[in-house]
């Protein structure tokens, strides 16, 4: 039986390092800042990462576990367009297994996809600036309520998938 | 009635499976959607954009039936409800793989007097409805707030297919969304409304 997964929560981060969603899942009293902040210090961890990964001439999306806080592990995915996807799950002693982890980045990427194929995505941008993907990708926008649809649905699936395979009361 | 539909069904499928060169669905869906917004940065006035989305429907359509003529080898319909069935089922499965559903309505009869209603189903006014389940061209898109109230009819060009596509086989129809998911409805629905038959006429500029 496959121990639970607790999904805390999810960061994108664009490839200039601008936030695109940070969505959080865990109990509502959960102060969200703090998943900006673990965002943010997971971004140098990663650079760290690829820098490493480049000398070995890596491809691998999956970064595996970044590191650990408090009771937090903050887990890293980097898109071949150099996207990071951060998820940070709640700390517990079960074994979490690898290709769980995958699986969710996988879903988590394909909704970002799926968003970004919006065609309608880019009219928001201001016209200066054209070369800079990164201003159409700005957090917060309306444009992104598909996305967040989106990515609420895998965390709650995850949470149900959780759910269910807890021994029954 | 049962078996004609079966059989509508069964000619769609053999036609869109014997089509050798298929297109790739997201191809399709962002090439369409970077049609709209170009027009939308063009033209700056979405009913505009309506009204030239169903005009380049309506060029597709008038080439688009030779096609399915050929492709289907159906034969003249009997009245136009038997044109929403074969439209339906033929010919959206066979362009688009997507069977949406029919729902008929006869012309409402416009002098009392009239008692017959044999030949309702061919009088002008006769429309019926097609709602689509799930719309290929509108595969990733949400609409953002201004092209909601614009009134921007994203599928439009659905519409002028069908206007030039029955126009060539000489039934003069209006089509138009009535409804639409990417709008906030529940349902996709466009309605063909019959407005004649059109007369064999001679080509202008033929001697």
């Amino acid at each position: 039986m496959p121990p639970p997964l607790r999904l805390n929560a999810v960061a994108f981060v664009s490839p200039q390092n601008h936030p695109i969603l940070i969505r959080t899942f865990a109990q509502p009293s959960q102060d969200e800042l703090k998943y900006h902040y673990i965002a943010h210090t997971s971004l140098d961890v990663i650079e760290e990462r690829i820098a490493a990964a480049a000398t070995t001439k890596s491809t691998e999306c999956y970064l595996n576990l970044l590191y650990t806080m408090e009771d937090v592990a903050v887990y890293g995915y980097i898109t071949p367009l150099k996207v990071k996807i951060i998820l940070a799950l709640a700390l517990s002693d079960s074994v979490v297994r690898d290709v769980d982890l995958i699986t969710i980045f996988r879903a988590m990427h394909t909704a970002y996809r799926q968003s970004a194929a919006n065609p309608f995505l880019k009219l928001d941008a201001p016209t200066e600036g054209i070369n800079d993907h990164a201003t159409v990708l700005l957090a917060g926008g309306a444009q992104w309520k598909g996305f967040r649809r989106r990515v609420d649905e895998i965390g709650r699936a995850v949470a149900a998938q959780g759910a269910t395979s807890a021994p029954g009361t | 009635m049962a078996t004609t539909s079966k059989q509508y069904k069964a000619i769609g499928e053999d036609i869109w499976k014997s089509r050798t060169e298929k297109t790739n669905t997201e191809l399709f869906a962002l090439t369409y959607g970077a049609l709209v917004v170009q027009l939308i940065q063009d033209y700056e006035d979405y009913a505009e954009v309506n009204k030239q989305l169903e005009k380049m429907g309506y060029n597709i359509g008038t080439r688009l039936i030779e096609d399915f003529l050929a492709r289907s080898a159906i034969g003249r319909c009997a009245d136009f409800r038997d044109v929403g069935e074969v439209v339906a089922k033929v010919g959206f499965k066979a362009f688009l793989n997507i069977t949406p559903t029919v729902t008929h309505a006869a012309a409402v009869p416009t002098s009392p007097s009239r008692t017959s209603a044999t030949s309702n189903a061919n009088a002008s006014g006769a429309s019926f409805t097609l709602t689509l389940d799930d719309n290929p061209l509108a595969e990733f898109v949400e609409l953002p707030e201004d092209a909601l109230e614009g009134g921007l009819w994203f599928s439009n060009v659905l519409c002028g297919v069908l206007r030039g596509s029955l126009e060539m086989i000489q039934m003069q129809v209006q089509a138009t969304f009535t409804s639409d998911v990417l709008r906030g409805d529940e349902t996709t629905e466009i309605r063909v409304t019959l407005v004649k038959y059109l007369e064999e006429e001679v080509p202008v500029g033929d001697d």
